[in-house]
């Protein structure tokens, strides 16, 4: 008891202590120590997002993903912001860690910004815009738009500009970059993959660097709609072989509308992206035996949100519903030629503007069955796994927090 | 031929989808230029494009700034927007 009053008294005198000082303080000291505590030019900001889910494939279920993405931003200046992402995923077992992005931008002038490391590529939207789980609608890529299956360049190492500018009533964005480009697959080491476009290169396979660019037209001052045209041109096999001058010409149309609709008192959001790519026709020899196809492939992707924000039923003003059709053709002539396309619904319940559930059915068919479950319909679920979407129905639940 | 049939669909689908907005937008009146518009305009019309809006109390005024510059390099926005939806946000936040 007496040990408990010496204590009381202690603190007490402690507080008053640091009480009295601050008492005598005036404002001008408070404000000085208020200004020293203020952030000054180089600025640090961590943000980034998580998801995981569970998925029912026609093979099995499981659940998946557990995915981090930490997202690094650090603003030197008025004009200079240094991006980076990790991401740290479970794979088989392991943990993964990859780097989504890392670059630096420099503000040129009011109408352009230069831009150098690894970013994602401008290449039509999805890359650049909508991969992120939480802003992603559906909780699968489309066919075409993850590993395994991917028609089009998704990140590279390289160097941009980019800017956005006003016309008219309407406006303009623009990006021109060079990276190290795509490499041909000559069968040399994954002979099945013969002729296949690998967008991964970041160690140049030869000196010939790919020129792409992407034009984003935003015709009206609502900003409602934007059409977009993407190309990309590249030499793409290596260094001092006979592929060394098979070029590669890689296309794309993109188109966004996004409009508050006032009669249905909701958000409706329309995306599409359609991918072409090419490679001249040239003949591989792998072992014994020699090949030389079309070697051409497509996918693309049309997607519907409506999201109904200003009913004044609060639940249903956090729920949206999400559809989506997908298609992807690959090389037909190709030993890894595929051909399929899929279904997608969503309804997706937002517990605030970053943190969503999606619910998702969807439904993956192909004309050419045999052929690609023989290649990737085995190895359980997971929708980007290598080897691209399992074939049949999938109910897909996933949840993705961004923060 | 198949794959021709498809592009020349999508080809129609852009078509036609620019036609359907065109009348659309232009129903709804609103030809204003941006640079008359207010800050919570734009915000309200470019901050949903890619994502669902933030709102201004996410964020406190030094955080806005790096966000922005983000968007700006990331969005292709203009810098004359840019501007406007930062002040606006700094403002309602
Ligand atoms: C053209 C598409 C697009 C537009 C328009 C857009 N954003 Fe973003 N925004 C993104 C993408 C993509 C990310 C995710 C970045 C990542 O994960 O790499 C993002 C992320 C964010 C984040 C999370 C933190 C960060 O910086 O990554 C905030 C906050 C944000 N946006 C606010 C805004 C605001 C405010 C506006 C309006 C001025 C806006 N966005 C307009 C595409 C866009």
């Amino acid at each position: 008891m007496k040990r408990f009053n010496k204590l009381s008294m202690m603190v007490a005198v402690l507080i008053v202590g640091f009480l009295l000082p601050l008492y005598g303080q005036d404002a001008a000291t408070l404000q000085q120590e208020v200004d020293a505590l203020k952030p000054r030019l180089s600025r640090f900001l961590l943000r980034g997002y998580a998801h995981s889910g569970f998925e029912k494939f026609e093979e099995g279920s499981s659940f998946v993903g557990g995915s981090f993405n930490p997202i690094f931003l650090w603003q030197q200046s008025d004009r200079l912001l240094f991006e980076a992402e990790l991401e740290v995923e479970l794979e088989n077992g392991t943990t993964r860690l990859g780097l989504e992005y890392a670059n630096m931008s420099f503000i040129l002038s009011k109408r352009a910004i230069v831009r150098v490391g690894q970013f994602l590529i401008p290449f039509g939207i999805f890359a650049e815009r909508l991969h992120p789980r939480w802003i992603n609608r559906l909780p699968s890529n489309p066919l075409g738009f993850s590993h395994g299956e991917q028609v089009g360049p998704s990140s590279a190492l390289g160097v941009e500009l980019r800017g956005g500018a006003p016309v008219g009533s309407g406006k303009i964005n623009y990006s021109v970059y060079v990276i190290n480009g795509p490499t041909l697959n000559d069968g040399s080491v994954e002979a099945e993959e013969v002729g296949q476009l690998h967008y991964d290169n970041y160690e140049d396979n030869n000196d010939n660097k790919a020129i792409g660019g992407r034009l984003g037209i935003l015709p009206f001052s609502s900003s409602a709609l934007e059409l977009g045209v993407s190309a990309q041109m590249a030499n793409v096999g290596d260094r001092g072989s006979v592929y060394e001058n098979t070029g590669a010409q890689l296309f794309a149309v993109d188109v966004s509308f996004v409009k508050n609709i006032t009669p249905l008192k909701s958000i409706v959001d329309i995306k599409a992206q359609y991918n072409l790519t090419r490679v001249n026709r040239e003949t591989y020899t792998v072992g014994t035996e020699t090949f030389r196809f079309k070697n051409e492939s497509n996918a693309y992707f049309v997607q519907g949100v409506i999201k109904p924000a200003f009913v004044s039923n609060t639940f249903l003003q956090k729920l949206e519903l999400a559809g989506r059709y997908s298609a992807l053709q690959l090389a037909p002539d190709a030993p890894w030629g595929a051909e399929k396309t899929q279904w997608a619904v969503s309804v997706n319940y937002w517990l605030d503007w970053r943190t969503v559930i999606k619910f998702s059915y969807q439904y993956t068919d192909s004309p050419v069955s045999e052929h690609l479950e023989a290649e990737g319909g085995s190895g359980g679920g997971g929708a980007e796994e290598e080897g691209g979407t399992p074939l049949g129905g999938a109910f897909l639940v996933h949840w993705s927090f961004g923060f | 031929m198949k794959r021709k049939t498809k592009s020349i669909l999508f080809g129609l689908f852009v078509g036609l989808f620019a036609i359907g907005s065109l009348v659309l937008v232009s129903c709804s009146g609103s030809s204003q230029l941006v640079t008359e518009k207010t800050g919570a305009q734009l915000w309200g019309e470019n901050c949903v494009r890619c994502h669902n809006a933030p709102s201004p109390p996410s964020f406190n005024d030094y955080q806005w700034e790096t966000i922005a510059l983000h968007m700006r390099v990331r969005a292709s926005l203009t810098e004359e927007e840019v501007a406007k939806i930062v002040e606006f946000l700094k403002m309602a936040n």
